[in-house]
């Protein structure tokens, strides 16, 4: 700095991030980390993000209660300018995020991605999935609309019959016996501050990982050198180029489909039988299939089995083959409970979509 | 290359598109009618305009409660709108044309009152949340509050904070100058008082009727100007209503309507209506702004759903009516 006051350290230097961007400019990616054909991870941050600021904006106009959480989100989507659309991203880039989740690890298990050195890659990446459904299940209430409002109630009882903890867990989410003031207060604050804390821990952890041991190489040509390209710019720019398109086409489908809001919650009308959302048909059908002292089948046992298979996957296949021509075991298994899981589904979307009420 | 790049962000897209519209249509569960405004371009000037048959019709249940405990019937019911306004065309059997609403007639040695009422119409909207309206319709507002005897129910809201719009088609007062009463609901006057007042509060501006009587009320007070045509043949409007200074001008057999409607204006003007009675039944058409720019009428916009219920009465002046479950109202482009 000169006698006069000026300076020519440039403003990074004179916040001391100089050697951050100097850091981030150094550090190099193998190109094809985000690329037309292998860009699930991407869009997966940026549907996260997205879902942060859309959620943001809404939490600025939001009442969590009973008597005035269902005008709040009333008016913040129909009287203030682009909140249908607003609101209308953050409720789709959900279902979005579950579809991407889902092709994200199935193209991991098809490439073997969590074969060694990357076992923790995938563990860190099957606890953001496991976190996501909290989100969907704590913000469906949030409206506190007759859909919202009633599926919670058919949740809540799924989850009670979970053996030991059920009600335990029911009642700590609820605050009481019953779906109010309290159990709105407490779902505001798990979507808004409690999940968004962890989700943003184990995303950390799941890069930090990747970070450390690294992209899979592609399957064809494992051995060969990759193109690398530094972080800051170039990995930026795809990142902020592929969160327009997802803005602008969710928006796009926000203002021509605008997300829905139903009537306010009627705790008293136990006529509304709301439908299970295409995520949880599957889950839904179990339940409807092992009734009575079976439930536990299904609200526990296999849910719980199956995620304990997908965690433990990398220590339980645990051969350094990657390509799945070469893992026919592996891809069988998998298949049949995919298979399973579909048909399930299909029967689930019969029985609440296409079979009318009685 | 180029075409790789647009093939893949295609299928980016398409992925987008197809994973977001997963989420549509999750509202499910929904049990009420829902009646769909189509949108037009050329809004309907009369009851049989062919813009109407764009229109899905929906055969909308009444029930009748209270005397009328078990009838059954259905109002067909369609809506459009364009940019401007929601246009509504309801069609209703109902045997026998009732407007008489009273008219005196002279039996040569006094006048009385004719037996015989009026046919109606009645819409409620939700302006703000009425507690409850969505799933109970207007039970909520009918039968309120339920602590108190029947006779005390006055149509009401149960809070200041909850208000409905209340369009109000009558055949004998309002269907003579194209219009349905507009109206609005609130809490009702004197809630702790020994008798309670209606929640039902007209809009702003005239409109209305007057009753035709003399102080004593045995003899109607006006007559129809001979000096004008009528503007609505069968009727008395009161802008064309003269006073009766010579009864001995009447006949044996003369009828004098007992109600003569006021001339609307203002707000309470806002619900144009065209009705007709034709073979055994009614067609009313109404139409209003979807924004009034009135603070004591809904807002329409056609992104949102409204909650609203309707009740028909037959030859009735009470609170008699066939209603339905809450309907809602969607629009579609």
């Amino acid at each position: 700095m000169d006698r006069t006051g000026n300076s020519s350290e440039t403003l990074l230097e004179r916040l001391g991030l100089n050697s951050v961007a100097t850091r981030l400019r150094e550090f190099e990616v193998p190109s094809d980390g985000l690329t037309w054909t292998r860009f699930f991870g991407s869009m997966l941050l940026v549907l996260v993000v997205l879902l942060f600021l859309s959620g943001a904006f809404l939490a600025f106009y939001y009442s969590p209660a009973p008597g005035v959480a269902y005008d709040s989100v009333d008016y913040a989507q129909f009287n203030i300018p682009f909140g249908d659309v607003v609101r209308g991203i953050h409720y789709y880039a959900w279902n979005l995020l579950l579809i991407v989740m889902g092709f994200h690890l199935v193209r991991a298990f098809l490439v073997g991605g969590y074969k060694p050195p990357r076992e923790f890659v995938w563990v860190s990446g099957v606890l953001v999935l496991l976190v996501v459904p909290a989100f969907i299940i704590t913000g469906d209430l949030l409206p506190w609309d007759q859909k919202g409002y009633w599926s919670t109630q058919v949740r809540n009882s799924i989850m009670a019959s979970v053996p030991v903890v059920g009600d335990l867990l029911v009642r700590m989410l609820q605050g009481g016996p019953r779906t109010g003031i309290v159990a709105l207060t407490r779902f505001y604050v798990l979507h808004t501050i409690i999940l968004p804390g962890l989700l943003i821990f184990l995303i950390g952890a799941h890069l930090h990982v990747l970070s450390h041991r690294g992209l899979s190489s592609p399957l064809a040509g494992e051995n060969t050198p990759r193109k690398r390209v530094p972080f800051l710019p170039n990995m930026i720019n795809r990142w902020l180029v592929l969160f327009i398109v997802v803005t602008v086409v969710l928006g796009l489908i926000a203002w021509y489909w605008p997300a829905p809001l139903g009537d306010p919650a009627d705790p008293t009308d136990s006529t509304y039988v709301p439908k299970p959302e295409w995520w949880v048909l599957a889950l839904n059908q179990l339940v409807a299939i092992f009734k009575g002292p079976l439930t536990v089948i299904a609200t526990a046992i296999i849910p719980g089995g199956l995620v304990g298979l997908i965690m433990a996957l990398p220590f339980i296949d645990r051969s350094p083959e990657r390509h799945p021509t070469r893992r026919k075991k592996a891809m069988l298994i998998a298949a049949v409970i995919a298979l399973v899981l579909l048909g399930l589904s299909v029967m689930g979307y019969v029985e609440h979509y296409l079979t009318p009420l009685e | 290359m180029i075409r790789k790049n647009l093939v893949s962000l295609t299928m980016i897209v398409a992925l987008i598109f197809g994973g977001g519209l997963l989420g549509c249509d999750q509202l499910g569960g929904d049990s009420q009618l829902i009646i769909t405004a189509t949108h037009v371009h050329k809004a309907p000037t009369s009851l049989d305009d062919p813009v109407w048959q764009k229109a899905p019709a929906v055969l909308v249940p009444v029930k009748g409660r209270e005397i009328l405990g078990g009838e059954e019937e259905t109002v067909f019911t369609k809506a459009v709108y364009n940019d401007d306004s929601l246009y509504f065309l309801f069609k209703w059997v109902d045997p026998t044309r009732s407007v008489t609403k009273q008219s005196w007639q002279f039996d040569g040695k006094q006048w009385v009152h004719l037996k015989g009422n009026e046919d109606r119409i009645a819409l409620l909207f939700e302006t703000t949340r009425i507690n409850k309206f969505a799933t109970k319709g207007c039970a909520v507002t009918c039968h309120s509050p339920p602590d108190v005897d029947r006779e005390q129910w006055k149509l009401a809201t149960q809070t200041a904070a909850e208000k409905g719009d209340l369009w109000h088609w009558k055949a004998a007062r309002s269907a003579p100058y194209n219009y349905a009463d507009d109206a609005w609901l609130t809490v009702a006057g004197r809630p702790s008082g020994s008798y309670r007042e209606t929640g039902r509060v007209k809009d702003r501006g005239a409109g209305g009727d007057i009753k035709n009587q003399a102080k004593d009320k045995s003899r109607p007070l006006y007559m129809q100007n001979p000096a004008k045509e009528p503007l609505a043949p069968g009727f008395l409007l009161a802008e064309e209503a003269v006073r009766i200074t010579d009864y001995s001008i009447f006949k044996p057999g003369d009828v004098i309507p007992f109600r003569l409607p006021k001339k609307p204006s203002g707000s309470r003007f806002d619900v144009r209506a065209l009705s007709i009675y034709a073979d055994g039944g009614w067609t009313v058409m109404l139409r209003r702004k979807l924004d009034t720019g009135h603070d004591d009428d809904v807002v329409f916009n056609p992104r949102k759903r409204y909650s609203f219920a309707m009740a028909v009465f037959d030859d009735s002046g009470a609170d008699h009516s066939k209603a339905t479950k809450p309907l809602i109202l969607v629009f579609r482009r």
